[in-house]
């Protein structure tokens, strides 16, 4: 699903981000990314929803070649990604079902198929009943549960998340986990950002730490 | 067909949602069309009565009052013989005082006191349309105007070419002025269009990372500037028509009297739909300059 050969991202004052990285991730799999701040964790995810072009090497997703990618093909290959990030970044505007509903809505899907998708996804997260609510009525832990909705709604085969519990308590960051390791049963590649140890530990799943830009364990 | 109607329900949300800064958008954009759309209502007039001039064209040539019969005949036979005349009618000095006293009844008490008669004959020739256009009338002209017993020629051709030269130049001013306040509405439609994208900023990063189409994280800027743009020559439209019927309640008369009874009227249908094709074609020109970035906003390519 993922692979990259020596890849590289320098940032201005020659400082590298990242340094001949070559990793890769199969398809189906649950894989941490961790390491301290500064490692190269949220460069690898920007590079990987294409925020950010690599200074060297190359970056291959779900059979793309993202230094091939034009400008405008960029947000094609995006529909086959998911997203979570630390703080969640729901509309503040509208209702978590508009939240999760705009996805398809900005992506041409029909209207009664938005709500309907948008409905499932909610349930399966288990806040059908928040489904009126804005995000400002809810706690982090639902917030990030409609985040996570929000990535799925699309089915996509990859879902990244940068420091999805970072701003939640022990035993809502365990919830999170295990909704997203529901998410990989489902078939969908996980590749998570953090550097919560003790919730590695707790998850098991293959875990990749990076230092100063490059592997320094797989484990 | 979604991206349009989702591009026109965002498009008119954020309209509504900055309505102050809207409001100096649509201004600017009813202030350029207001302009041009009294240059277009004072240019189609004065065009429709030049036209109406042109086709009822005459002349009159003059008579001395010591004109010979032998020299009258000799200017009516220039006249018939030129191919120019559609016709001529020889009033006389009576006739033409007659003529004065109905036609301007309130001052005509003015000349009944006067022993002699102060007006003079004179022959009145219809002039084809053709020999109008292709300069063979204002040659008879000037060649009658040689001739003996003739005292004048009045023939406003000249009077009205200089009047179709100031509508041009005054055009031409006007239509500099129009652009340069297009492109200041289309500025102020780019400023006010590009609040509204910081507005949205986070919910256009969200439409970037899910892969939304372009149309889609765009459109509804391009539609904000058009519904601006729209609603702006509405206005100046409205505009156009208060003053066009307070024109006409002031000073109809007066125009039609001068315009040789030329009516004042409205732009026609199809130059109000230009003007409003105009407008929207401005907003959506700011709209679409202001969201040109949008669907990149997350990339920080370096």
């Amino acid at each position: 699903m993922i692979e990259t050969r020596g890849l590289s991202k320098i940032y201005s004052r020659g400082l590298y981000a990242l340094q001949d990285l070559n990793l890769s991730v199969a398809k189906g799999e649950f894989v941490f990314l961790t390491g301290p701040s500064g490692a190269g964790k949220s460069t690898l995810l920007r590079l990987l929803l294409m925020q950010d072009r690599p200074t060297d090497g190359e970056i291959a997703v779900n059979g793309h070649d993202l230094s091939t990618l034009k400008r405008r093909e960029i947000q094609e290959y995006r529909r086959g990604i998911g997203f979570v990030f630390q703080d969640f970044k729901l509309i503040p505007t509208r209702t978590v079902l508009e939240n999760i509903s705009f996805v398809s809505e900005v992506l041409g899907v029909p209207p009664a198929q938005q709500r309907r998708r948008a409905f499932q996804v909610l349930k399966w997260v288990g806040l059908q009943h928040r489904m009126n609510a804005f995000p400002h009525d809810l706690s982090g832990g639902e917030q990030q549960r409609i985040a996570i909705a929000r990535a799925l709604v699309n089915d996509p085969p990859l879902l990244l998340a940068d420091e999805p519990t970072g701003n939640l308590d022990p035993d809502l960051s365990l919830e999170i986990m295990n909704l997203l390791r529901e998410v990989n049963a489902g078939g969908t590649t996980v590749l998570v950002a953090t550097h919560d140890r003790e919730l590695i530990r707790l998850v098991g799943r293959r875990t990749i730490t990076l230092e100063q830009g490059r592997i320094a364990e797989v484990a | 067909m979604r991206a349009l109607d989702y591009a026109f329900r965002q498009g008119w949300k954020s309209l509504v949602r900055a309505r102050t800064s809207t409001l100096f958008a649509v201004v600017a954009i009813a202030l350029a069309l207001i302009v041009l759309g009294t240059l277009l209502l004072v240019t189609w007039n004065v065009q429709r009565a030049l036209a109406r001039v042109t086709t009822a064209a005459e002349f009159s040539v003059f008579l001395k009052d010591d004109a010979t019969s032998e020299q009258r005949g000799a200017i009516e036979a220039a006249i018939e013989q030129s191919g120019v005349s559609a016709g001529h009618e020889y009033v006389s000095k009576a006739a033409a005082r007659t003529r004065f006293r109905s036609q301007s009844a309130e001052i005509a008490s003015l000349v009944d006191g006067l022993e002699a008669n102060p007006f003079p004959a004179s022959l009145e020739v219809r002039v084809l349309p053709q020999a109008e256009a292709d300069g063979r009338a204002p040659a008879l002209v000037r060649r009658i105007a040689t001739l003996p017993g003739v005292d004048d020629v009045r023939y406003d051709r000249e009077f009205l070419a200089a009047l179709g030269a100031g509508v041009r130049t005054i055009s031409a001013v006007g239509l500099a002025l129009v652009t340069i306040m297009a492109l200041a509405a289309a500025v102020t439609v780019a400023a006010v269009v590009r609040l509204g994208l910081q507005a949205r900023h986070d919910e256009i990063a969200i439409m970037e990372l899910v892969g939304a189409p372009l149309t889609f994280i765009r459109g509804p800027f391009v539609a904000e500037g058009l519904l601006q743009g729209g609603i702006g020559a509405i206005l100046a439209l409205l505009t156009l028509i208060g003053g066009y019927l307070a024109a006409q309640a002031w000073w109809g008369a007066a125009l039609t009297q001068a315009f040789d009874g030329a009516v004042l009227e409205f732009l026609p249908v199809r130059l109000c739909l230009l003007l409003l094709a105009g407008g929207m074609v401005v907003g959506s020109a700011g709209g679409f300059v202001a969201s040109r970035h949008a669907g990149f906003t997350s990339v920080t390519w370096r």
